[in-house]
This record gives structure tokens, C-alpha cells and sequence, in this order.
């Protein structure tokens, strides 16, 4: 073969190149004005007719989708002139996250609700993605009195309501009641992560389980679990948007659980679900989602008992994250289409259906009203979550309002908690990490 | 033809014509013969070639070419995945990856990734190639079961293997346990992962390897090898001194598609370690970059860019110096 590229060729392919690249910039994001989020708090809804169908996207939280399917039809009898369609738009929040991010890049097929959960809200937040829900929750009448406050906060920017919590849930302590039994331990959680520590080699030794506990999978969300650890210390992810992972406090915390692993010995860490290993009986105690409690109890085969988050040796309460999914309303899609979903939403979170959404799942109740007393006689464990709440604290900005955070926390713990790496070291690098995503990607972003 | 040719040639040729060929073609003559050639035979050949190869050169070019120009253009953008407005930072998120901590260690993994799965693929490949080449029962059945696992989903694949390696309850844990030893922490330990999803890529893979080794060694010619099997060659010198050099363009072919196949291996990436830790590579990167969690759509642009440009150079290195060491008769 002999192509010769003479200098005509060069400038002709240049030529091509630059035109077509010129030509695919009419595509794509607009460069010349920023991204402005909607206020559909100043949108006036009146007139407005409900569209006739939407899409609601779900990952199916807690394996929900037979109780979603059930609040569905309700809905449709009550409303038969509004369809939902039910789609299932990922595994989990991170892929429905995807679908719905490729979406709006795409321009096309948006749905009327959307599961979003505690680490992506705030993205599509400053992305504009969707619509602030005060104008919708005024006109519908929702009632914003009988909401859990502090699951209804976790959507709250800049005095605006984003969201509106679904299947929420908080991390739980699960542990063996027959290893506890077996090694003379009183049945209840630890008060604090000491006074498991002593109880920790009697576990070991009684009950032939390869840990007395074992740390969620990094994988997962480590940085959500890892905060009861943190606050137990007096230490955090962060202080408002000042990045703290760095401090005495936060590496004291997270050198103590290095050392439960290493030097102690009796801690490890699952590969892929902690709650999978407890079930199993790999180890003695672990801490969950309570949108794990009903298959833990469902495939256990031993007593299983939960409890409150352990303290530490700064704070023995409030140790406790909120977490899980919310439900937005996008606001690429007409009003109609919005002021159905509201519709849906309004009557999804009434407090029968959040009742029967938390008997299925094991998710917390939104509604202060809902009546637990038949999901409480079959499943009394749920109770512990629920009073939980009283002593849950709002989560750190980084982990929630920082893109990718998660990510990076998870390959920080990866490194204390598997490769024993320094954690001084590790927590210096995670905060430069944590600052560049802040400084680059959140700051320029949010409002004066 | 040159002029030097034309005297040069001992053909009887009237003396009108040879004056006629040894004139100096003049440009008119040049662009008659042209035009005549395309009003005749080229016209209607390049037709039949349009024919033929438009549909396709359309498909390439709406699903190929124009996101590939798309994905250079967002390389030039800071752009937040879902944002529907961007900032133009020319190159930018270029320097920011190569000059940043990222690129070493995207660039490592990804070198390390490429190399010992081309390497694990191609020479165990080539080692089943010759003992299913050989005639003794149940070579047939070895040869489905050595290639089934490259037909099978990545998805499926990694998913079992990750029970497999599970350091809890997964079968080479239960097998380590029975000789008194702890499960490494393969998914865990970023370098145990990396081993890990090498591991399984090889096992995946290996099969396309060892099929088109197989048909390489069952073509090559019988004389050469009985009149060398004559001379007092042993097996492993026949093999060494002739089979692996006339193996040369099936080495050659397997060196191209399986490098470039393991710089794209993403499936087993995704569902194996899916924070990426330790196991990162270009194209996994970019991923992560972009859909993982970052939203980083332009930097990610500017990731695939520089993967395109390393396929690019490869290839043609590839093209343009391994191939002159390959006997292709």
C-alpha cells in the first residue's frame, strides 16, 4: 500500500475534521448561558389539566415492586383518567441515576417521577434537573404537618423543598441473638462501640463465627455507614462545606477501626453485602440498611436482633444517618405532565400507602399518622428503626452534595480498612480529593 | 510506464508507434484517457462500489464517525453530565488527566491489564491449540468446552466468578479452608482485584485464541513438517523452529484483535470491581468518570479520546513494523 498525505490531503482532511467538529458542536450542551435551575414554586398551575399518563422510574427499593405495582392500581382506581406507567429504570439508585442523567443529555423519554436518592438529589439540583415542589405541594394540599421533619429536611436547599422522602431508611445494628446467648451477652445492641469492643473476643471465642462484626462492603455506601463512626469520635466527612475528614477526631475514629481489623482481629470486611455475610452467619454483628431487615429475617436462620447505632467516646447519641430514596419530579417534562406526577406523588405518600410501602419493604414510614400497629404485630423489629429516627442526624455535605464523594470515601476506607494503610496519610489525601470536587464541580454552582 | 522502459523493451514495434509511445504524454492526453476511463469501465465499477458499500459507510459513519467527532467536541467542554450548559476549556481536561495523579495510575493499570491478558491469552491459547491438535478421544468435546466461556455473557461470567472468589463462602475459599488457609481478599485488596479480573479475562478469552491457533496449526503444510520429522527434529524443535514461525501471520492476527479486545474489556470490569479500585483502566475510567458518579461527561470525552489515539498508534505500529517479521507463506 502507498498513501502519500501531500500537503493538499493534510489541509482537505484538517479541513473535513474541523468541520465536522464545528458541525457536532451544534449538538450537545449550550456554551453560551449557564444552567439555570426551575422554580416551579413560581409556576402557576392553575388551569392546568393533569396529563392523561406519565412514566414513573424506580429501582424497586427494598424489592418494592410488587407493593408499588398494588399502590398503582389503587391509584388508577381513584384516578382513572391518570395512568402511571410503571418502568423499571435500574437495579439500583446509582443506574437509575445514569438512565436519568443520559436522558436529559439526550433530551428525550424524561418520566413524571423519578426515584432519587440521598446522594444524587443535590446534583440535579444545580443541574436544573428538577423542579422545586412548593408551588405543587400549596395547590395540592399536601400535608406537609404529618411528614417525618427531619426525612422531609433532607431535601431542603435554599428554603426550597426538592423532594419528598419514599423509601427511607437509616442504618441499623443486626446482631445473633444465639451468638450473644452463646457468649453470656446480654440481648441488646452495644451503647457504644467500647463496650462492644470488650465484648467482642467473648463473641469470637463462643460463637465459631469468623468475626464478631464485620464492616458494610466498601462497594456499597461506606461513607454512609462510616459517619456513625466518625460522630462517635466527635469527628466528620465534613462542617458545612469545610472539608474535615482530616481532623484528629476523624482519623482517631477510623484508626480505631483500622485496629479492630488488624490488631484486635475481630472485625472484618464484607466483599459484597454485609447483611448477605450476617445472614450466613460469617460473622456475629454487622450494621444495615433497615431496607435489609426483611430478608435478613426472611433468610436467618437464628434469632436475629437489632439495635440502635453504637456511640462513641465523644457522643454516645446521634451517631445515626438518615439515608435512602426520595421522589422528584423532573423538570424537563410539560406541566401536565408535572402536575399528574404531583398527583401520584400526593397520593403515593398518603399514610396507608407509606404504611403497606414499609410493611413490604422495611423501609420507614414518611407519615407520622400511618398506622404500623398490624406491620409492628408481624414485624416488631421495624419498631427500633422507627424510633431511631428521634436520634438520626442529617448527613455531612460531603457525602451527599459532593459528586463522587461516596466513591472516594469508599477507596479511602478501602485502603484503612483492607490495605491497613496510614489513615493520617489516607485522610490528608481524601480531603485534597473532597476539595478539588468542591472547588471544580459544587462551588462555582451554587447560589450567592 | 517511463520513457527508459519504452527504448528499453525488445518487442517489434512499428516504428510510427514507438515514436508515438516515446512522445512525452501531454496533460490533455492525460485527462482524455481519465474522462474516458470514467465514462466506460470505472463509472460503472464505481457504481456497483457505491452500491455496495454506501449503506454500510452510512451505518459507520452515524454510529462510528459522528459520535467519535461528537466525543472530540465534548473533550473540549467542561461539562456536568445532565447540565444542559457547558464551559469550553479547549484542552483542558487533556492536561488535567495527563498531568494529574490519574493518568499514571489509569496508564499503569491499563498497561499491566493489556499485557498480561495479551500474553496469558495468546500463549495458553497457542499451548490447548497443540494438545487438541492432536488425535486422541474426546478432542471435539475439549474444543466446545475450551471456547464455550468466549460465547458466554461477561456479565454471567463475572457474576459467578465472583461467588468463586467470594473470601466468605465462595468455592476457592472453601477449597483454601480445607488446607488450613485464609481466602485472600480478591475483591477487596485493589491489587488482588486486578489479579482477580485478569484472571477471569484470560479464562473468557483464551478460547478465541487456542480455535484460531488450531486452525493455524491444522494449515500448516504436512511436507515440511514430515521432511524436518525425517531429518531427526524432535517435537518440541519441529514445533519451536517451524511451527511457531509459519504460525507467524496467525500470531500476528491474534496480537491485533486481541490487544485491541482487552484495551475495550469492560463487562467484567463493571461487574467484578465496580468502584474501579485497582482495577481502573481507560476505558473503565472514562466510564467511571462520566456515569460513576463524577458527572465529569467532557473529562471522561477527553479519556476515550486518548484511548482512541493509543488504539490508533498501536495499530498502526503494529501494522507498519510487526508485520514485517510475519512469513505469510
Amino acid at each position: 500500500m502507498n498513501t502519500q498525505l501531500d500537503r493538499r490531503h493534510f489541509l482537505g482532511l484538517a479541513g473535513l475534521g474541523a468541520s465536522a467538529v464545528a458541525l457536532a458542536a451544534c449538538g450537545g450542551p449550550s456554551t453560551s448561558a449557564p444552567a439555570a435551575t426551575v422554580d416551579a414554586s413560581a409556576v402557576d398551575f392553575t388551569g392546568v389539566k393533569p396529563a392523561g399518563s406519565f412514566d414513573f422510574w424506580t429501582s424497586h427499593p427494598g424489592q418494592s415492586m410488587d407493593v408499588e405495582r398494588s399502590i398503582i392500581d389503587k391509584f388508577h382506581a381513584k384516578f382513572p383518567d391518570i395512568k402511571v406507567n410503571l418502568v423499571t429504570a435500574g437495579a439500583n439508585y446509582e443506574e437509575i441515576a445514569q438512565k436519568f442523567q443520559t436522558s436529559q443529555a439526550a433530551k428525550s423519554t424524561l418520566p413524571g417521577l423519578v426515584v432519587l436518592s440521598d446522594v444524587w438529589w443535590f446534583r440535579y439540583y444545580t443541574n436544573g434537573n428538577i423542579i422545586a415542589l412548593d408551588g405543587l405541594l400549596k395547590q395540592l394540599n399536601f400535608a406537609m404537618d404529618d411528614f417525618q421533619k427531619s426525612l422531609v429536611a433532607d431535601y431542603k436547599y435554599a428554603d426550597k423543598q426538592w423532594a419528598l422522602p419514599y423509601g427511607r431508611s437509616t442504618p441499623l445494628f443486626y446482631y445473633n441473638k444465639d451468638h450473644f446467648k452463646a457468649a453470656g451477652l446480654p440481648d441488646r445492641a452495644p451503647k457504644t462501640w467500647q463496650e462492644f469492643a470488650d465484648w467482642a473476643p467473648k463473641l469470637q471465642a463462643a460463637s465459631g463465627a469468623k468475626y464478631a462484626y464485620m464492616y458494610p462492603a466498601l462497594a456499597g455506601y461506606a461513607g454512609w455507614t462510616l459517619q456513625n463512626n466518625l460522630w462517635g469520635w466527635g469527628g466528620s466527612w465534613s462542617d458545612g462545606w469545610k472539608i474535615t475528614c482530616d481532623s484528629t477526631e476523624s482519623v482517631a475514629a477510623l484508626q480505631w477501626a483500622q485496629d479492630s481489623v488488624y490488631k484486635d482481629k475481630w472485625a472484618g470486611v464484607s466483599s459484597k453485602n454485609a447483611a448477605d455475610d450476617f445472614s450466613a452467619g460469617i460473622t456475629s454483628t454487622t450494621i444495615s440498611s433497615t431496607g435489609d431487615l426483611l430478608g435478613v429475617l426472611k433468610s436467618a436462620k437464628f434469632n436475629v436482633g437489632v439495635g440502635f447505632l453504637p456511640g462513641g467516646p465523644k457522643a454516645a447519641t446521634n451517631v445515626c444517618p438518615t439515608g435512602g430514596a426520595g421522589l422528584g419530579i423532573p423538570s424537563g417534562v410539560t406541566k401536565e405532565v408535572q402536575l399528574a406526577a404531583a398527583t401520584f406523588l400526593k397520593f403515593m405518600t398518603e399514610p396507608e400507602n407509606t404504611a403497606a410501602f414499609s410493611a413490604a419493604t422495611g423501609y420507614m414510614p414518611t407519615r407520622l399518622s400511618a398506622d404500623m400497629s398490624a406491620v409492628l404485630a408481624k414485624t416488631p423489629q421495624i419498631k427500633t428503626a422507627m424510633d431511631q429516627l428521634a436520634v438520626t442526624r442529617v448527613q455531612d455535605n460531603a457525602r451527599v452534595f459532593l459528586p463522587g464523594a461516596d466513591q472516594e470515601m469508599a477507596k479511602a476506607a478501602a485502603k484503612i480498612l483492607t490495605q491497613q494503610g496510614d489513615v493520617k496519610a489516607t485522610m490528608t489525601d481524601l480531603k485534597g480529593t473532597l476539595d478539588g470536587i468542591y472547588t471544580k464541580d459544587v462551588k462555582p454552582k451554587l447560589k450567592a | 510506464m517511463t520513457t527508459r522502459q519504452i527504448h528499453s523493451s525488445n518487442s517489434p514495434v512499428p516504428l510510427g508507434q514507438a515514436n508515438a509511445q516515446t512522445r512525452t504524454p501531454s496533460r490533455s492526453d492525460d485527462a482524455g484517457r481519465k474522462r474516458n476511463g470514467w465514462s466506460r469501465r470505472t463509472r460503472r465499477d464505481f457504481v456497483v462500489f457505491l452500491a455496495l458499500a454506501l449503506p454500510n459507510l452510512i451505518l459507520i459513519g452515524t454510529f462510528t464517525y459522528w459520535p467519535l467527532i461528537n466525543n472530540m467536541y465534548y473533550s473540549t467542554l467542561d461539562w456536568t453530565l445532565g447540565s444542559a450548559s457547558a464551559t469550553v476549556v479547549g484542552f483542558g481536561n487533556y492536561i488535567d488527566f495527563l498531568t494529574g495523579s490519574d493518568a499514571s495510575n489509569v496508564l499503569g493499570t491499563t498497561a499491566v491489564f493489556t499485557l498480561v491478558t495479551l500474553g496469558g491469552s495468546m500463549a495458553l491459547g497457542l499451548l490447548i491449540a497443540v494438545a487438541l491438535n492432536s488425535k486422541v478421544r474426546g478432542t471435539t468435546f475439549a474444543r466446545s468446552a475450551v471456547f464455550a466461556p468466549y460465547v458466554l455473557s461477561g456479565v454471567g461470567v463475572g457474576l459467578v466468578w465472583l461467588f468463586i472468589f467470594d473470601p466468605g463462602y465462595g468455592v476457592l475459599a472453601w477449597i483454601l479452608r480445607g488446607f488450613g488457609q485464609q481466602s485472600p481478599e480478591w475483591i477487596n485488596d485493589p491489587q488482588l482485584s486486578l489479579v482477580m479480573v485478569i484472571i477471569v479475562y484470560i479464562w473468557k478469552n483464551l478460547g478465541y485464541c487456542a480455535v484460531v491457533y488450531l486452525a493455524g496449526l491444522q494449515s500448516l503444510p504436512k511436507d515440511v513438517m514430515e521432511a524436518a520429522s525425517l531429518d531427526g527434529a524432535s517435537g518440541l524443535r519441529r514445533f519451536v523452529s517451524m511451527s511457531v514461525p509459519l504460525l507467524s501471520p496467525t500470531t500476528f492476527f491474534l496480537l491485533i484483535t486481541t490487544m485491541l479486545s482487552s484495551l475495550q474489556a469492560f463487562d467484567l470490569i463493571r461487574i467484578m470491581t465496580p468502584l474501579g479500585a485497582g482495577t481502573s483502566t481507560l476505558i473503565y475510567e472514562a466510564y467511571l468518570q462520566a456515569f460513576g458518579a463524577y458527572n465529569r461527561a467532557g473529562y471522561s470525552a477527553a479519556i476515550s479520546v486518548v484511548l482512541f489515539a493509543l488504539l490508533l498508534i498501536i495499530t498502526v505500529l503494529q501494522l507498519r513494523f510487526v508485520e514485517r517479521k510475519v512469513h505469510y507463506s
